[in-house]
């Protein structure tokens, strides 16, 4: 070492002194309350002890959103990328003893799971899925579905979260083979231009993460299975679908056990009281889009306002506000009626749609009323709340007779044309 | 008000694909909007002095209208245009973007999507009202997206006259000062709109015979968006070249190099075999050049990229008789001989036959062909240029063509 570097070794120490300081400064960064949806629903998923599979462009904050779950549900995280290991990192590396035929090869499993296992609780990022070779794929299987590294076993507190960049952005991916796919929720995780802005100027969102609430377990658990079982009564055919499109595989499809996925991800956002938004993004993730969005339209339709009971007491009928929901509720009072056909409950249906004409859109009415109209039998009375409904009778008409006028002038034109 | 709501009634009358779209509007009257316009969140602003001066039947066609909007997600394809093309893109009012220039790219946008509506939703019982700009205008083909439209046209000599145009944030993403916003009352969550839209698409998918073809297309693309193609097609040719047991793969064959520095156990080592990809290409009559040569251009480079070397990928032009592999570094120009019926067994078989065997079969065909009828012994990847429903065959009107068999991973080209 020579005399000058000796000199210098003082300036250069209090150089590195001062770039820490600016490194401190530009880390230094508050947060702020933001509801973020798609944090909801991972925290959601994670909680119900679900796998996870985040789908997004490399560099969008995958691993920043980990980072912030894992500090927020005190669970240290262990990031495992899976596309630099090998198959017998996840089933075990063999290690051949002193005699292998009488004493079998162990597997052994490697440093990080057994660190997991010994502190008994943690978050598994398994990172870049998409590119890690079949064979690993396959050896992922029983970590993510049985939760054993070699023969050693994950301990129930250890959460499972993957992430996968899309094929589009995938340069040499190999894509999900359906059995994996269909063990992950599957979310797909986007930026936010507003939250990058403010996070860049050093203001992060701070999600509010969803709470269970402990006097609505028992309530949650009722209403998840009774509208997935209902769901699959009304649907079988959507129960086991394998994907046949090319576009769809490696992505969340329906199966029994992703209807389980299902079924528990509803009870626990009932049970944690969060948006529907976030159901969606939750239960799409885990059977797909379509089947995903007939489960919501038919949680849609049990949400409406059960026929029997507004006939039972039509004056004090409550009716959805959405003028489609609205209309569907006072179809099902109809054919609630046209199921059972009785006097008594035929006058009860026209008060109900009385009671609807006093409280919204008058169109809504007409297909129900001639429905209930036709219903009629001889021997009944036309009841004088049918008068009130006469504004609906001539609105249907001016409506035909609008149609009309459109027919016959296009059989004029077509006319002329010809 | 009456008069409105009956005008809606005549619209699901002759639509009632739509109807569970149209109840599910919440009409708001307005004095400060131009005629009727809706916002991203299914609100429907209507002007009261518009209602009444416009016949009951041309109301009807501006219900269809604005909701195809709704419907076509006009908004958020609006504003992802916009965020693409750096225009000004809303609340992005600081820089360049005057109040003026942002106006007329929001009305570009209007236009752009009123053109992809207009072209096809009248007709049938819903006479088109009158100042519904048509592709025409601009001399422009019907049947192309709002994306096409605003692509190929400046549409400034439009603009100037159609200033009055204004169908609404739900027709370009941008807000209105007579808006409700997001957290108004009776708007539809994102959620809520999905559920509508994906009722009213299962509802056209299921009677197809009652909805326009514009419809029934978006009906199936509503949900699952056309892939892009290329990708899709390299990403099946890579899946198929490097499955276990042909390309990259972990073996004990070999011993890791990691093995050396822990001793006692043992390591697979990553071996790669470059996969043999023979393509199949069916040369008849029914498949047109441009499409041959865009998707034979893609199976080179992506072989090539598979690491493939080009002496591994050979191409065999199959009609009716196969002809001859011919090895793709002997052939940079490749003549593609054929021009009859199709079948394609004959590629299948040739391309076994050759020797040594490829690990990857990729056919190009249009799927007017008899498939084998087993499973070849290697991994077939069927890029299929889409043809409609009815095929034409003259001397059996009867002939379906069979679907490409399920061992095979199809990807539909273009």
């Amino acid at each position: 070492m020579t005399s000058s570097t000796l000199l210098h070794a003082p300036a250069t120490d209090s150089q590195l002194a001062l770039s820490d300081d600016l490194l401190k400064l530009l880390r230094t960064t508050t947060t702020e309350p933001r509801p973020d949806e798609q944090l909801e629903a991972l925290t959601l998923a994670v909680a119900a002890d679900l796998p996870v599979l985040l789908w997004g462009e490399p560099g969008i904050g995958k691993t920043a959103a980990l980072t912030q779950l894992a500090s927020s549900l005190d669970l240290p995280l262990t990031t495992v990328i899976a596309s630099v290991h090998e198959p017998s990192d996840f089933s075990g590396l063999p290690i051949v003893g002193d005699d292998p035929a009488v004493q079998g090869v162990p597997m052994a499993p490697p440093q990080w799971a057994v660190e997991l296992v010994r502190a008994g609780r943690g978050l598994l990022f398994l990172d870049e899925l998409s590119t890690a070779t079949p064979a690993v794929q396959a050896a992922l299987l029983r970590v993510v579905l049985e939760r054993k590294v070699g023969a050693l076993q994950l301990p129930p507190g250890v959460r499972i979260v993957a992430a996968a960049n899309p094929r589009a952005s995938a340069a040499d991916g190999w894509e999900l083979s359906p059995p994996l796919a269909n063990r992950f929720v599957h979310l797909y995780w986007v930026h936010d231009r507003d939250v990058v802005v403010r996070g860049l100027g050093g203001v992060w969102p701070r999600a509010e993460l969803p709470r269970l609430e402990p006097e609505r377990l028992p309530e949650a658990v009722a209403y998840a299975r009774r509208a997935v079982c209902g769901f699959l009564q009304a649907r079988p055919t959507l129960i086991h679908r394998l994907p046949s499109t090319e576009t769809r595989r490696g992505g969340a499809w329906p199966s029994p056990r992703s209807w389980e996925a299902a079924l528990t991800l509803l009870a626990f956002g009932t049970a944690a009281a969060v948006s529907r938004e976030v159901l969606a993004l939750l239960v799409r993730g885990a059977v797909g889009d379509g089947p995903g969005l007939e489960l919501l339209a038919h949680l849609d339709r049990m949400d409406l306002p059960d026929p029997e009971s507004l006939l039972a007491d039509p004056p004090s009928a409550e009716l959805p506000e959405r003028g489609d929901l609205r209309q569907a509720a006072l179809e099902a009072v109809v054919a609630a009626v046209g199921a059972r056909p009785e006097r008594q409950r035929w006058e009860a249906a026209w008060k109900v749609l009385a009671r609807a004409l006093e409280s919204g859109a008058p169109d809504l009415l007409v297909a129900p009323a001639s429905t209930l109209a036709a219903l009629r039998r001889d021997d009944w009375e036309v009841p004088e709340t049918v008068e009130r409904l006469a504004g609906v009778v001539e609105l249907a008409r001016r409506a035909d007779r609008s149609v009309g006028r459109a027919t016959a002038g296009a059989g004029r034109a077509a006319g002329t044309r010809r | 008000m009456e008069k409105l709501l009956a005008a809606r009634l005549h619209a699901v009358k002759v639509r009632p694909y739509l109807a569970a779209a149209l109840f599910a509007l919440h009409v708001v009257e307005d004095r400060s909007v131009p005629t009727m316009a809706v916002d991203a969140h299914w609100r429907c602003y209507v002007s009261p002095g518009f209602v009444a001066r416009t016949p009951v039947e041309e109301l009807a066609g501006v219900w269809v209208h604005e909701v195809s909007h709704l419907l076509r997600d006009h908004h958020a394809r609006g504003e992802r245009y916009a965020r693409e093309h750096e225009e000004h893109g809303p609340g992005q009012r600081t820089g360049a973007g005057s109040p003026a220039a942002e106006g007329r790219e929001r009305l570009r946008r209007n236009i752009a999507a009123d053109f992809e509506i207009n072209d096809d939703i009248y007709g049938d019982g819903l006479p088109r009202p009158a100042g519904a700009v048509l592709p025409s205008l601009l001399r422009l083909p019907d049947g192309l997206l709002m994306e096409e439209y605003l692509r190929r046209a400046s549409m400034t000599g439009l603009a100037a006259d159609l200033a009055w145009l204004d169908c609404g944030s739900g027709a370009d993403g941008q807000a209105r000062p007579w808006e409700l916003g997001p957290e108004g009352a009776h708007g539809l969550s994102r959620q809520q709109r999905d559920a509508v839209r994906f009722r009213v698409a299962e509802g056209i998918k299921g009677r197809p015979g009652d909805a326009p073809e514009g419809w029934r297309r978006w009906a199936d693309e509503a949900f699952h968006p056309p892939q892009p193609w290329r990708q899709l097609l390299g990403a099946a040719v890579r899946a198929a070249a490097a499955a276990p047991g042909v390309g990259e793969n972990h073996s004990y064959r070999r011993p890791s190099r990691r093995s050396a520095g822990i001793p006692g156990v043992l390591l697979p080592s990553l071996r790669r075999t470059p996969p043999r990809v023979c393509v199949v290409i069916d040369t008849s009559g029914s498949v047109s050049d441009a499409e041959l040569g865009s998707a034979l251009l893609e199976v080179a480079a992506i072989s090539r990229a598979v690491g493939g070397r080009r002496d591994l990928v050979s191409v065999i032009s199959c009609d009716a008789a196969a002809g001859v592999a011919v090895p793709l570094c002997r052939a940079e120009n490749i003549e593609l001989l054929g021009g009859g019926g199709t079948d394609l067994r004959s590629g299948f078989a040739r391309a076994l036959r050759s020797r040594p065997r490829p690990d990857v079969i990729v056919a190009l065909t249009d799927g007017q062909t008899p498939w084998p009828s087993a499973q070849p012994p290697c991994r077939t990847v069927v890029g299929l240029f889409p043809r409609p429903a009815h095929a034409v065959d003259e001397d059996d009107p009867d002939y379906v063509p069979d679907a490409p068999p399920p061992w095979a991973r199809v990807v539909t080209i273009g």
